[in-house]
């Protein structure tokens, strides 16, 4: 009987999240920054979550990228660049190949 | 197709997952800047609790798993890094040396409770996500979400909550604020509810004779609040919180850097008000008692960046309760004629002050740990007046030395005092008494390599009224593989039976009380094991745990409600009495970022009550929990569901007086709902909730209602819900630095 209720709440969430998370168009812009700590990928994280429209968001301070996906007509790339500017960050806009590029190649910073 | 074959392969080997090995070498930086081997260092995956120790050249090797990206390295006394890892390079890793010992902050999906699986004392921590998930409000309401706290009304009428670890009362469980023992004494039957929720930062509850470096106390467990810091990243916080009910709530904290981050001061401030009748089961009894309480507290820290660090704070909290019938009124002149009614104001003045020293090798430590309390209580009970007032102090040397510099073996040794002093008055009998308690204490700890800890401890305490007694402990902890995590402890705890106060809500029942002496010491064997099992199935963490924890009681205060018609005896034991308790628990995430939990645990609490063996009364004989927690992407909203499902127990009725108008003797299984569901904005969050969802209630938590001065008058058989559902709203603000 338990196996049964979590098994339907498993496909319940599951079904809403991928519903709610495809309805609208989104778009995806990738930054290079200025972090040079963990507190300042937290601050970022903690900042942009809550910008209009964000529906996915990686900050790294290793890499010093930021990658977010937001909704399109919610907000812009120019208005999510000012706002990491606003809070002490470079926000230089690069593709997301290049992102990518920077991820999955980096090799670990060696001191 | 290979997927569906690495599905194939994942549902038939759940146990095994693909992984690689990582090595590497930890570097420490010397005085001049110069680069040593650091041996011991800790190193794990991010939000894993696998990890390895550098050996004596502090190379590594650690296993990585799907998923693993973030290695961190922490070692006491530096900094700790976190890398990410790509390849399977070998590492080279410098650390930095950092004189302040720090805690690994864990970012990512904060799971709220954790289990450690380093630690040698069975201990699970509920961290802030956790906290979240109940309503708010204090210490009391913080275990909802939680299968090993149990929490209940002691009666029906003073709105007391009381704990139950292992299915023991909670006088058995030692309560810590900040790592020292505090809320005891008169503070027993209200403490839980003296602690504001939102002024915390994270619970400790460790389940068995804990760690004999505070005191003998613990014979259940140890529950340990952590406040928030005055250097905290919180600049500023507040909250509100109304119920449906009428209770209004607001908390607010704040820091302030004096001198930049070295002297540090928090203002923390509780303020609410409940003062509507309330009577939904139509007994003529106010269901919550009316309350009015204010609680301040200033803390201050100072720390030298040099390895010294001072922390001390003051506190004030008044506290006013009124219950009973709905027409009574505090001004009433109190005769049968009236209607019953029970008040109890407290005031509550305390303070700690701390202080540690780490010598700058960091295999040396020294703390000391003090704090005071003044307590002063004023009440009645219907015809009765209990006034008691009660001073406190306490204070704790603690030196820690690593006997070796990888640590593997440490000791803890030190001295303790305690003094405290009733007063009280029942019946017109004064009771007075003071305790003065001088101790000592060591610790061996030993720590071969990661895979396990033995930590045996004993102490002497020289008890002006009991005598000099021994306590010993021992915990161990056994790694056995990586997914296997064994521990056994065993120990001997002690503590004085305050027989009248800490029974004080026994007096909202038609009998008198009746006892022999005011005091005495109660003494007990703990016994646990704990099994941990930890997989990784479908790339989540799945953990499993199974305990099983023996408590035996030499001599107990047993509270006897059916031996006799006239009276409730507050005797000692004479007999057996023992307590059982059986859990297992299973915590995994089938779906991203759905957290669920269910936990199952059987009591078997039995003692010698008027002769005979029998079980406790008023408990439940199982418990049941299923705690499901989900967030959406980037935790903008929280969504989370509690079900308890209590099993039946035992009423006491006097059975040899077959006049007396009995009730059933025993309660059936019920069954408690919690939800709430919380909106994050960047500065404030909103939650809206539900205690006890399908409201649930004990029929008639209070005995003969109608005529509370009458023979068979009785507010104190509670062991259900007394409130139904009740729905509630509240607001958090907060500002980081």
């Amino acid at each position: 009987m338990k196996k049964l209720i979590l098994m339907a709440l498993v496909i319940f969430f599951g079904a809403t999240a991928n519903s709610t998370f495809a309805q609208k168009e989104t778009k995806v812009v990738c930054f290079k920054s200025s972090m040079d700590c963990e507190n300042c990928q937290k601050t970022l994280t903690e900042h942009l979550r809550f910008e209009k429209g964000v529906k996915d968001l990686k900050v790294d301070f290793n890499t010093n990228t930021i990658f977010l996906e937001y909704k399109k007509g919610k907000n812009n790339d120019e208005a999510i660049a000012k706002s990491i500017e606003k809070k002490g960050y470079k926000a230089e806009k690069i593709s997301e190949d290049e992102y990518h590029a920077l991820v999955d190649n980096q090799e670990v910073k060696k001191e | 197709m290979k997927n569906i074959l690495v599905l194939f392969f994942y549902v038939c080997f759940p146990v095994i997952s693909f992984s690689q090995s990582i090595s590497g070498k930890v570097f420490g930086k010397g005085e001049k800047g110069e680069k040593q081997p650091l041996p011991g260092v800790h190193i794990y995956w991010e939000n894993t609790q696998n990890g390895v120790a550098s050996n004596d050249t502090g190379n590594f090797e650690i296993k990585q798993k799907e998923g693993q990206h973030m290695l961190v390295f922490s070692f006491v006394g530096y900094t700790t890094k976190k890398l990410h890892v790509h390849g399977s390079a070998p590492l080279e890793v410098v650390l930095e040396p950092n004189l302040e010992i720090e805690e690994v902050t864990v970012v990512q999906k904060d799971r709220g409770t954790y289990m450690s699986k380093m630690d040698p004392v069975h201990t699970v921590r509920i961290g802030n996500a956790e906290l979240h998930k109940a309503a708010c409000c204090n210490l009391a309401e913080s275990f909802e979400t939680n299968p090993s706290v149990d929490v209940s009304y002691s009666d029906a009428v003073t709105g007391a909550k009381q704990i139950r670890l292992l299915g023991l009362d909670g006088i058995y469980s030692q309560l810590q604020t900040e790592n020292m023992p505090n809320l005891r004494g008169l503070a027993t039957n209200f403490g839980l509810t003296y602690v504001p929720g939102p002024w915390m930062e994270s619970i400790q509850v460790s389940k068995g004779a804990a760690s004999v470096v505070n005191g003998y106390e613990s014979i259940a467990g140890q529950i340990n609040v952590n406040y928030k810091k005055p250097d905290d990243q919180e600049k500023l916080f507040l909250n509100v919180f109304a119920s449906a009910e009428g209770r209004k709530e607001f908390n607010g904290n704040t820091n302030m850097k004096v001198k930049g981050d070295t002297i540090t001061t928090g203002l923390f401030v509780h303020a609410s008000d409940l003062s509507k009748r309330n009577d939904h089961n139509n007994d003529g009894f106010i269901d919550e008692p009316l309350m009015q309480v204010v609680n301040v507290f200033n803390r201050w820290k100072y720390n030298n960046f040099k390895g010294f660090m001072a922390q001390a704070g003051i506190g004030f909290m008044n506290e006013d309760r009124l219950g009973g019938q709905m027409d009574f009124r505090e001004d009433m002149e109190r005769t049968v004629e009236n209607p019953y009614g029970i008040n109890i104001k407290t005031n509550r003045l305390e303070g700690f002050l701390k202080g540690g020293y780490v010598s700058p090798s960091g295999r040396t430590a020294v703390a000391l740990l003090s704090n005071f309390a003044y307590h002063k209580t004023n009440s009645f009970y219907g015809l009765n007046d209990f006034d008691a007032d009660e001073t406190r102090f306490y204070a704790n040397v603690v030196l820690t030395r690593d006997l070796d510099i990888y640590g593997k073996n440490s000791i803890n040794t030190g001295v303790s005092f305690v003094n405290d002093h009733f007063n009280e008055s029942l019946y017109s009998n004064p009771i007075t008494r003071t305790e003065q308690v001088p101790g000592v204490f060591a610790e061996y700890t030993l720590k071969p390599n990661e895979q396990f800890t033995l930590m045996a401890g004993i102490r002497a305490d020289f008890h002006n009224n009991f005598g000099t007694f021994v306590t010993p402990r021992m915990h161990m902890r056994y790694q056995f593989s990586e997914n296997y995590t064994f521990r056994i402890n065993a120990g001997k705890g002690y503590r004085t039976a305050n027989v009248v106060s800490e029974n004080i809500f026994l007096l909202a029942n038609a009998r008198p009380l009746l006892w022999s002496d005011d005091s005495f010491q109660e003494e007990a064997w703990n016994f646990g094991a704990s099994f941990i099992q930890d997989y990784v199935l479908f790339d989540r963490d799945l953990q499993i745990n199974a305990e099983y924890f023996y408590t035996r009681f030499q001599s107990q205060l047993v509270v006897d409600r059916e031996t006799s018609a006239e009276n409730i005896i507050l005797s000692s034991l004479n007999g057996k009495s023992y307590a059982g308790s059986l859990q297992f628990d299973m915590r995994y995430q089938p779906v991203e970022r759905l957290d669920v939990l269910l936990a199952y645990r059987v009591n078997d609490i039995k003692q010698t009550i008027g002769g005979v063996l029998k079980e406790k009364p008023l408990t439940s004989r199982y418990k049941g929990l299923v705690n499901f927690n989900y967030t959406t992407n980037l935790k903008k909203w929280m969504f989370d569901y509690t079900i308890q499902f209590n099993g039946g127990g035992r009423i006491p009725v006097v059975s040899s007086d077959a006049a007396i108008a009995t009730g059933p003797e025993e309660f059936d299984p019920f069954t408690i709902m919690n939800a709430q569901i919380t909106k994050y904005f960047r500065y404030w969050n909103i939650y809206v909730g539900s205690e006890n969802l399908a409201g649930f209630k004990q029929k008639n938590p209070v005995t003969d209602a109608a005529h509370p001065y009458g023979e068979f008058f009785d507010a104190t058989n509670v062991w259900g819900p007394v409130l139904g559902r009740r729905i509630y709203v509240g607001l958090r603000f907060h500002l980081n630095h």
